[in-house]
């Protein structure tokens, strides 16, 4: 009961600030990022995940210090943990005191640009808005308006050992699913420790898994009309997840309950020959802090230090994580918020996004960026033949209420056929998709 | 009332007859005073608990009559009222049902193993050497110290697939194979597990309470029973437990509210996004009311998780009671 209760307090906590607010989304203007406006003794709140301060910390202080040059307002960045900040933002969002500016992934967009959280922007403002990554701004727009701009993004590569690859005869990457699979039973069949995967895929990464829906032409759900309609009981969709079944099944040595979230950290320790992760999930199976708990201790390499390299996976569209950021309805200074964003999303700031290994905004940017950085080459590659989440306001509960990963579990652990999950999956996905 | 009268009434002239009525007015007064101090000195307490529980428990029924999604946090509009919907949709749901069976399930196994557990270190306290005993204690404040959170993520890390020592050295047995197994696959394993760290984290509880409580049973008794020829066992199911029984339904009573709310450890070993298998009434609650932004939905389940437990201890404290009006 005690904790029964404090659930909720915490519950009533959050939405006291509700009624004290009720004349705050008023204001319901564009927020135009290129008037003059001085900002003399002004100070905006910026919420950036804690990717911007551990890898391009450097960006943000040079686009602040930039935009403070031109407006004379002051930047306050707060860096948010990915865990908990979508809890955090609700709370915040509820009361007054409001960031002005906030990045939200771009599966999680959707859902506060639906239900009113964030202010329209001029699209025209921004540099290189004419080519965006679709797969970032698609949960910008709403009814032809701009929510949010497009701020980074990551594309899913295949990570290999090189010494591996060597010792069992392979020469290059694979260039087909046909290769994929025959580099794989040659790892597999070359290495004895019953231990080893040659492909390390946890059993609810998610993001992975439709990936090979998308490979055979499946899809997660359609929209027709104002009905969302959950396609992965579809023949297309069952022949890509049970591609993926029969890969996990035969070259992985992952945990079934996990998620990718610490796979860069299993992978360094030797006992898988590939995985499948964001381009800059190599250089954390390289290298790791020396203690964990201290960011600003030095880096030690890990026993796969100097052995891996990257390249697009096969046959397999990628699918277009990143984030996106956008101005609060309720902020005070949404002008000052709209330029502090374009300074941060200009082609300056990107080049320097693309030195920390990130992929930058647009597609006009990419080829430059493969150019650019080599390490992040067979990304930019990837990024361009990429995938998105169904765009619907209900996305991020899907997500949330676990339905894919419950799905996949219970395929690897044979408690359903694909047949049975799928069409369980869709259920769930057409009742809260279409839920009012 | 005499005991309680102030000198100053006894120097009166006795049979004056206008002076008894004069003092008359004054012991009333008193009364008035004194009822109005144990108010005062409890309202600290009161303004807290008012604030803290009350004022957010009443929001929260509110809440539950309303429909509270993210366009109305966000923008601060009223939300609708619906009555009764939010209850009706709870209710007429298999999976809510299937949240309530697993958690009175859990609550169940957990409070019958903590507390036969509690028991018997809190026998086996009363008769080793003195120095055991205290090393016994001390080992089990450790273990009561430790917040709930940290010992999840203790457990957590022990059973980790890839890096748990538990499959290390299960593995390092001949003959088994544990190299990578996942807990959590099977949720009978799995909850074994969040059983396991429960009942671990509750015994200390149980066991000091119910030492302290033996140390009430009069020696006497048990040596006149021994005479007798009672055996141990006779001796501890007609001697020992009843009079420990007052004191064994008082801490059976809060085992039950504590794992009724089961939330931190199943949250934490299932890395705060736990499978459909592994919620409870306080884990759905909350991923219904935060995760999905039904806020509404949420506390109406946890108005109905309540009820249940209400329903269910009703039995547990009009029994206290009794106990209670016997002492």
């Amino acid at each position: 009961m005690k904790r029964k209760i404090a659930v909720a307090a915490a519950l009533a906590a959050t939405l006291l600030g509700t009624a004290a607010c009720g004349s705050g989304g008023d204001d319901n203007g564009t927020a135009s990022a290129n008037t003059k406006v001085d900002g003399t003794g002004k100070t905006i709140k910026v919420w950036l995940m804690v990717d911007a301060q551990t890898s391009w910390k450097n960006v943000v202080e040079d686009a602040s210090k930039r935009f403070t040059a031109a407006t004379g307002a002051q930047v306050n960045v707060e860096y948010q943990q990915w865990a908990n900040h979508l809890t955090k933002l609700d709370a915040t969002l509820a009361g007054t005191d409001v960031p002005d500016v906030v990045e939200l992934g771009n599966t999680e967009f959707s859902k506060y640009v639906f239900n009113g959280g964030f202010a329209e922007v001029n699209k025209a403002d921004f540099e290189n808005s004419g080519t965006w990554l679709s797969g970032l701004s698609g949960a910008c727009e709403l009814d032809g308006k701009t929510y949010c701009v497009p701020y980074y993004a990551g594309a899913r590569v295949l990570v290999y050992r090189t010494d591996l690859f060597k010792a069992a005869g392979i020469a290059d990457a694979p260039k087909t699913y046909d290769e994929f699979l025959a580099d794989a039973d040659k790892l597999q069949s070359g290495n004895k420790d019953s231990k080893f995967g040659a492909f390390y895929m946890p059993g609810q990464y998610w993001y992975a898994a439709m990936s090979f829906v998308k490979s055979t032409g499946g899809d997660i759900a359609k929209k027709d009309g104002d009905k969302w309609t959950g396609q992965l009981s579809q023949p297309a969709s069952q022949q890509g997840l049970q591609r993926w079944v029969d890969a996990v099944k035969k070259y992985s040595k992952a945990d079934v309950t996990k998620n990718e979230n610490d796979q860069a950290n299993i992978f360094s320790q030797g006992q898988a020959g590939m995985f499948y992760g964001n381009a800059w999930e190599q250089g954390v199976a390289e290298e790791v802090h020396k203690d964990p708990n201290d960011p600003t201790s030095p880096m030690v390499p890990t026993k796969v230090k100097g052995k891996l390299a990257a390249a697009p996976m096969p046959e397999i569209p990628s699918f277009l994580g990143g984030s996106n950021l956008g101005v609060t309805q309720k902020s005070g200074n949404k002008e000052l918020a709209a330029q502090w964003i374009k300074y941060f999303t200009d082609s300056t700031s990107m080049s320097g996004l693309v030195k920390a290994n990130a992929l930058p905004n647009a597609t006009a940017l990419l080829d430059k960026a493969a150019a650019d950085n080599p390490t992040i080459a067979p990304a930019a590659l990837a990024a361009k033949q990429s995938w998105f989440p169904p765009n619907a306001e209900k996305w991020a509960d899907v997500e949330k209420g676990n339905v894919l990963q419950t799905m996949l579990t219970d395929v690897l652990t044979g408690k359903k056929t694909v047949a049975d999950a799928t069409k369980w999956a869709d259920d769930q996905i057409n009742t809260t998709l279409n839920e009012s | 009332m005499q005991a309680v009268d102030s000198p100053t009434t006894r120097p009166a002239p006795p049979g004056g007859g206008t002076e008894q009525r004069a003092a008359v007015p004054r012991p009333s007064r008193r009364r008035r005073a004194d009822a109005r101090v144990p108010w005062l000195l409890a309202l600290p307490t009161l303004v807290v608990l008012v604030a803290l529980l009350a004022y957010p428990l009443y929001r929260m029924i509110v809440l539950s009559f309303q429909n509270m999604r993210l366009r109305e946090l966000l923008t601060g509009l009223t939300p609708s009222w619906v009555g009764f919907d939010q209850y009706e949709k709870a209710l007429t749901d298999s999976t809510f049902w299937g949240v309530v069976g697993r958690t009175a399930g859990f609550t169940v196994v957990s409070v019958i193993l903590s507390v036969l557990a509690g028991l018997g270190v809190a026998l086996l306290m009363r008769r080793v050497h003195p120095k055991v005993r205290l090393a016994m204690m001390i080992a089990m404040m450790f273990v009561w110290a430790l917040p709930q959170l940290v010992a999840a993520q203790t457990f957590r890390w022990l059973t980790d697939s890839d890096f748990g020592v538990l499959n290390y050295l299960i593995d390092k047995l001949p003959g088994v194979d544990y190299a990578n197994h996942s807990w959590f696959v099977n949720p009978w394993q799995g909850w074994s597990l969040v059983t396991v760290l429960v009942v671990w984290a509750g015994i200390p509880f149980l066991a000091i309470s119910l030492s302290a409580g033996l140390t009430q049973v009069p020696k006497e008794l048990l040596e006149a029973a021994t005479v007798d020829g009672a055996t141990s066992r006779q001796a501890l199911r007609n001697i020992t437990l009843p009079i420990l029984k007052p004191l064994l339904t008082i801490v059976t009573t809060l085992s039950v509210i504590w794992n009724f709310g089961l939330f931190t450890q199943t949250w934490v070993l299932r890395d705060g996004h736990p499978e459909p298998y592994y919620q409870t009434l306080a884990t759905y609650s909350y991923t219904q009311a935060f995760g999905q932004s039904k806020y509404s939905y949420g506390s109406a389940i946890a108005v109905i998780t309540v009820l249940l437990m209400l329903g269910v201890m009703v039995f547990y404290i009009r029994q206290m009671f009794k106990i209670g009006e016997v002492d």
